[in-house]
């Protein structure tokens, strides 16, 4: 019989780098034989070994070049008498390399079980699997996480699937553990495992995972609120943290108070457009945008934020402008053959 | 200006969706306040701590090295079947330089490395390799390495054979 191997080689960018090698060991549970599949890079391909009675280990490993670190990235138990599970992850970014989403948006998780048996006198591992829910938080934007250590510990939750067919879960928010959830930033790990029985020496049938990033904020500084122009515009600075890796960001201007999807004019040099395998910061500084500003009035400028979860406002600033020149003359007599003109512009 | 902020824009899905306010951290929370779905699953009796964890496995350290001195590739602990005199510092070295899959290695190093096709059998132990192939690699100076249909695969010993009225 043969078995398929079912660990898919799509890894995010970063392991595509020629810096990392992939391999794919079977292990034969019954006889401890240990093979390594030729693989490419990317796709998937038919084991070409033999699968036992009591199954095959199959394990997708990454090497680092530089750090000669190994990495697990994924491994499942496949057995002829064994349950089976697939677990497929809905996010609302459709970046194709890897699952992702941001801190506060909904996902779904669904687990596809086969093979679960019922009746009496059946042992309880033909009967159910066991799902479990592991978080890893990334300390910082660069760091990676180990796939093994993400699901080493005590889960955070877990639960049993007790019937063949799809059981789905849908999660209303990243659950990783932040201060401010808005900052949460890690991954949400989903793992099957057989309920150990003493026959098999792994328990794990399936896992898959999704990336938490943070929640985009952004900050107009150089004009404050209420504050009035008169000749000349301020310079602006852009501070903007935690851009989403597929993104665009700009600052926009249009007059009147403030009115939550306002369609306003782009300022120049503000526009950036994000597409990236993480998030970003970045701080930009905006000269010389007097030109958009047509008339004396109340204006608004707005950071505006467009990822695949929609269009969102990260802050804003109501100003006025008044730029009317106003003289004070004083006609004095013909003999004086002087005049007083008396001007202010602020 | 405004036709390349279009263009920017359209590159993401979410182009023309309504604008909302960021989410504020308070907002957040009170979503996340809802119970897991996974915890309303129904829940072990027993305590479920019984599961196998990979926690401290390691391709690199459960493998043999095999290098030329510049590249390095890994094979199946058991899968080396024959060294030479000669190579053996270039087999269970430290992984030093840049690193190749198995057939890359190969290709580039023939002159001093050839696999051996094994089958399952064989790999298991319940076989033994053909004594013609065996006496064989001691008169020849490559290392010879155990693969299946082109990936490298462990042998283990073969199993004694089980005792029968002539071999008593």
């Amino acid at each position: 019989m043969k078995t398929i191997a079912i660990l898919a080689l799509t890894f995010p960018a970063a392991v595509q780098a020629n810096e990392w090698v992939n391999f794919i060991r079977q292990t034969q549970v019954d006889s401890g034989v240990i093979w390594d599949m030729p693989v490419a890079p990317q796709g998937s391909s038919p084991s070409l070994l033999t699968l036992e009675d009591g199954g095959a280990l199959f394990q997708l490993w990454t090497i680092n070049q530089t750090e000669v670190q190994d990495y697990l990235l994924d491994q499942r138990l496949v057995g002829t008498y064994l349950p089976g599970a697939e677990i497929r992850i809905e996010t609302g970014d459709p970046y194709p390399h890897v699952h992702r989403t941001r801190a506060d948006q909904p996902f779904t998780v669904h687990v596809d079980v086969s093979g679960l048996l019922s009746g009496p006198n059946l042992p309880t591992a033909s009967q159910k699997v066991l799902l479990e829910h592991h978080l890893a938080t990334r300390p910082g934007r660069r760091a990676v996480i180990d796939p093994v250590l993400a699901i080493s510990e005590t889960p955070h939750s877990q639960g049993l699937l007790e019937s063949n067919g799809t059981h789905t879960l849908t999660f209303s928010a990243s659950s990783l553990p932040s201060a401010d959830p808005t900052a949460a930033m890690g991954e949400e790990h989903f793992v099957v495992h057989a309920l150990p029985d003493a026959t098999i020496p792994q328990t794990q049938i399936a896992t898959n995972f999704l990336q938490i990033w943070p929640v985009a904020s952004g900050l107009i500084q150089g004009i404050a609120s209420g504050d009035v122009i008169r000749n000349s515009v301020p310079d602006l600075t852009l501070n903007l943290k935690d851009l989403y890796p597929s993104s665009t960001t700009y600052l926009q201007l249009y007059k009147g108070h403030s009115a939550l999807g306002t369609e306003g004019q782009t300022i120049d040099g503000s526009v950036l457009v994000i597409d990236r395998d993480r998030t970003v910061n970045r701080t930009l500084v905006i000269k010389d945008w007097s030109e958009l500003i047509q008339d004396d009035g109340m204006h608004t400028l707005e950071l505006v934020t467009i990822t695949p979860f929609g269009t969102e406002r990260l802050s804003f600033v109501e100003f006025m402008v008044n730029r009317e020149l106003q003289v004070n003359a004083h006609l004095g007599s013909i003999e004086s053959s002087r005049s007083n003109v008396g001007g202010s512009s602020e | 200006m405004k036709t390349a902020l279009i263009l920017a824009l359209g590159c993401t899905s979410a182009f023309g969706a309504p604008m909302s306010e960021r989410i504020s951290a308070d907002q957040l929370r009170d979503i996340r306040s809802k119970e897991s779905p996974v915890a309303s699953l129904s829940q072990q009796a027993e305590n479920t701590q019984t599961v196998t964890r990979s926690k401290g496995q390691s391709l690199i350290k459960q493998s043999v090295i095999i290098s030329d001195g510049i590249n390095w590739t890994l094979v199946p602990q058991g899968a080396v079947l024959h060294t030479p005199e000669q190579h053996t510092d270039r087999i269970n070295v430290p992984p030093v330089g840049n690193l190749m899959s198995w057939k890359e290695f190969l290709a580039l190093n023939y002159s001093w490395i050839a696999s051996e096709e094994i089958s399952l059998r064989q790999a298991k132990g319940l076989d033994t390799i053909d004594s013609r192939r065996t006496d064989y690699w001691p008169k020849q100076s490559r290392v010879i390495v155990a693969v299946h249909r082109g990936g490298p695969i462990s042998v283990s010993a073969p199993k004694p054979a089980p005792e029968t009225a002539q071999n008593q």
